[in-house]
């Protein structure tokens, strides 16, 4: 009897969910043939099963710090080689973002119409040739959102969508809640709760953190 | 051998250039537009340096003398701010020479046919490299041979030249000899490379039209770059639906790439499509179909430094998803950031199309996006860092409101007149806890009529459900805004 019988047997194997061990099998293959997760800076490693963003995988970002928690995500993959789009986020502050870290030479910004067609062509272009994607409240229907999903997984790019996911399905959620602003001349930290959920997340992780991050309390 | 015309600026990018190149290229097509109303077709062969042939002008008013006086007061009336000068002499390379003679004169250079041959030979190397596009290397190594001028070049000998330093000798001779291979004559024959591009409707706005040219350019420049060659020298012109026609050589000694293909375009149209009010020339349609005809190319002589560029791959991919995600359909558009510097956190960074951009040149990616560094960010009234991560480009109407319930305002001394306690947001209620500012940001008060005065504080404000957060508000023309949210 082969391997995979015994262990479906034994009840070892469930589709869809993996083991620790088998997780860690996975990850060490993909660091040894160069695809392995794109990093992202030292404290907030932990939200990340994989201690980087896994590639072809879907995050989610909520919460009121959204958009910082994003720019600290994809700062350290922009500084290293990665490029960056933003999609329909007009509003996001270029500043703030090269506050954070990210390597704004390496960024584009894009904005399309936000019907299920042209938005899934789009993001489809992007995640063949860019390694992360952003993108805001995508009114992607479930199946042209699997279609991305398919092209990113293929090429080994990393999609976050903030807002309304619409079609995606999220394979984790991170979730950015201010829980106190140092304020007095003016606001220059603030300490945010970032907890990660989902599907991919094998436990539920929560902890604080300063953004930006080493900003001094 | 072609009587040419030069007019040049030297400290051009020294005087206008704190703004980066492309401000002091918008700033030099003042003068360009200035220079065309006398002679159409003109080459902008550098920032700083016009050059035109001599032969149409000269007759049309009078002789050289006439012409270049004409040019002097031109310049003086433009009022640039910048040192010029006018030469007019035998070839391109001399009566750049000569303008960068008159420069320190402050009256026009004429070098007479009589006297050219000996203009040239008394002319020093060092003016090969500032004038003539030959590398300082090259001019440092003839110098250090015992060859002073131009003329101790010539008596060496073409074969000489080009058996020691090949292709780039024999452009020496070709420079010294007064005996320049590039003409510039309106009537050029057309090169195998020369493109073109048609529009179905007229174009009107300069944007759209290089958007729309730009994969013609890429094609262009590919095809040159496939025979080993980068172009120099650049004639594109423009045609509008009502057949009227705008033409302009462009040099680039360092080689054009379709970036600067592109941009030189922008710039071109812009001069030329607005500002009809003033300008007789103005064309009274859109752009409908747009030519470039390469008039110089030469071989690559540098290697490209990109192959060195470290994570060139992930460049090029990149490169290649933006095209694709433009080629969707007409409503996407993809931009870069490029850092200008405003006072408004709106406006700190500007988004340039692509299309205006060389994604794959990573140096002038950084440079765009860093040129703001060094600068001090916290000047009286700048928004301490950290800054806002979701900024509003058209920041909606907000009302700050104090305990009583009325607008709060500001002294003549910014000083707020009331505390205040409430902000609405649409049909949101905030709580005000803390203030931080106010922060007067005050620009051009001396001039009444374009004085802008505002005042920007932060507020920690709370919400029933959605607990803390901070804003930027601005207030102007006593209108509260809603700047930027730290989001």
């Amino acid at each position: 009897m082969s391997q995979t019988a015994i262990e479906h047997l034994a009840g070892m194997r469930i589709a869809g969910v993996e083991t620790g061990a088998q997780f860690a099998e996975r990850v060490n293959a993909q660091v040894a043939t160069g695809c392995g997760p794109i990093s992202v800076v030292g404290p907030l490693a932990p939200l990340l099963p994989a201690g980087g963003l896994e590639r072809g995988h879907v995050y989610g970002c909520t919460g009121d710090a959204a958009t910082s928690l994003l720019f600290a995500l994809v700062a350290s993959a922009t500084s290293t080689g990665s490029w960056l789009a933003m999609v329909n986020m007009a509003r996001a502050g270029l500043m703030s973002a090269h506050e954070h870290g990210v390597a704004l030479h390496r960024t584009l910004c894009v904005s399309a119409e936000n019907t299920s067609t042209t938005m899934s062509q789009v993001l489809g272009a992007l995640v063949d040739g860019l390694d992360v994607v952003a993108v805001s409240s995508p009114a992607c229907s479930a199946s042209d959102a699997r279609r991305v999903v398919a092209r990113a997984k293929a090429q080994g790019a990393v999609l976050f969508v903030l807002g309304d996911p619409g079609g995606f399905s999220i394979d984790a959620s991170f979730s950015a809640r201010t829980e106190q602003w140092q304020f007095d001349t003016h606001a220059h930290s603030r300490t945010v709760n970032v907890s990660a959920s989902g599907r991919r997340v094998h436990a539920h992780r929560s902890f604080s953190v300063q953004l930006p991050i080493g900003s001094c309390s | 051998m072609s009587r040419s015309i030069a007019i040049v600026f030297p400290q051009w990018m020294n005087d206008h250039g704190h703004l980066g190149e492309e401000h002091a290229f918008r700033m030099f097509e003042h003068v360009v537009r200035a220079v065309t109303a006398l002679s159409p077709l003109v080459e902008v062969q550098d920032l700083g340096t016009i050059v035109l042939s001599a032969r149409g002008p000269s007759r049309y008013f009078g002789g050289d003398t006439a012409v270049a006086e004409k040019l002097h007061r031109l310049c003086t009336d433009a009022n640039t701010g910048s040192a010029w000068g006018v030469g007019i002499a035998d070839s391109r390379f001399a009566a750049t020479a000569a303008a960068h003679l008159a420069v320190s004169r402050g009256y026009p250079c004429v070098i007479d046919s009589a006297i050219g041959a000996e203009f040239l030979a008394a002319l020093p190397v060092a003016s090969l490299s500032r004038v003539g596009g030959i590398s300082a290397d090259t001019v440092d190594l003839f110098q250090r041979l015992g060859l002073g001028t131009c003329g101790a070049l010539l008596a060496v000998g073409e074969s000489a030249l080009i058996d020691r330093f090949g292709i780039e000798g024999q452009r020496v001779y070709h420079l010294v000899s007064g005996d320049e291979v590039r003409h510039l004559a309106p009537g050029a024959p057309p090169s195998d490379f020369a493109h073109h591009v048609e529009f179905e409707s007229p174009l009107a706005n300069a944007a759209h039209v290089v958007s729309a040219a730009r994969a013609t350019i890429d094609t262009m420049i590919n095809a040159i770059a496939g025979h080993g060659q980068q172009c120099v020298r650049l004639l594109i012109t423009c045609h509008t639906d009502h057949a009227e026609v705008a033409g302009r050589i462009w040099g680039e000694p360092k080689g054009f790439s379709a970036a600067v293909v592109a941009q030189r375009l922008l710039f071109q149209l812009e001069g030329w499509l607005t500002d009809s009010a003033a300008d007789p020339d103005a064309p009274t349609s859109g752009v409908v179909r747009i030519e470039w005809v390469p008039l110089e190319s030469r071989e690559v002589l540098v290697v490209q430094p990109l192959l060195w560029g470290g994570n060139q791959e992930n460049t090029e991919r990149a490169a290649r998803a933006a095209s694709m995600a433009m080629a969707v359909n007409d409503t996407v558009q993809v931009t870069v950031p490029r850092w200008s510097g405003g006072r408004d956190v709106a406006t700190v960074y500007s988004r340039v199309p692509i299309a205006l951009v060389d994604l794959t040149n990573s140096d002038a990616g950084e440079q765009r996006v860093h040129s703001g560094e060094g600068v001090a960010r916290d000047w009286s009234g700048s928004v301490p860092r950290p800054s806002p991560a979701s900024v509003a480009a058209e920041p909606p109407l907000i009302q700050v409101l104090n305990h009583a319930g009325t607008s709060i305002g500001v002294t003549g001394r910014h000083e707020l007149d009331s505390l205040p306690a409430r902000v609405e947001v649409g049909n949101q209620k905030y709580d005000i806890m803390r203030v931080a500012g106010p922060w007067p940001v005050e620009e051009r008060w001396w001039d009444p009529r374009r004085r802008r005065r505002q005042v920007r504080m932060q507020l920690l404000v709370r919400h029933q459900q959605r607990g803390v957060g901070v804003f930027l508000v601005g207030l102007e023309n006593q209108l509260w805004t809603l700047l930027a949210r730290y989001d």
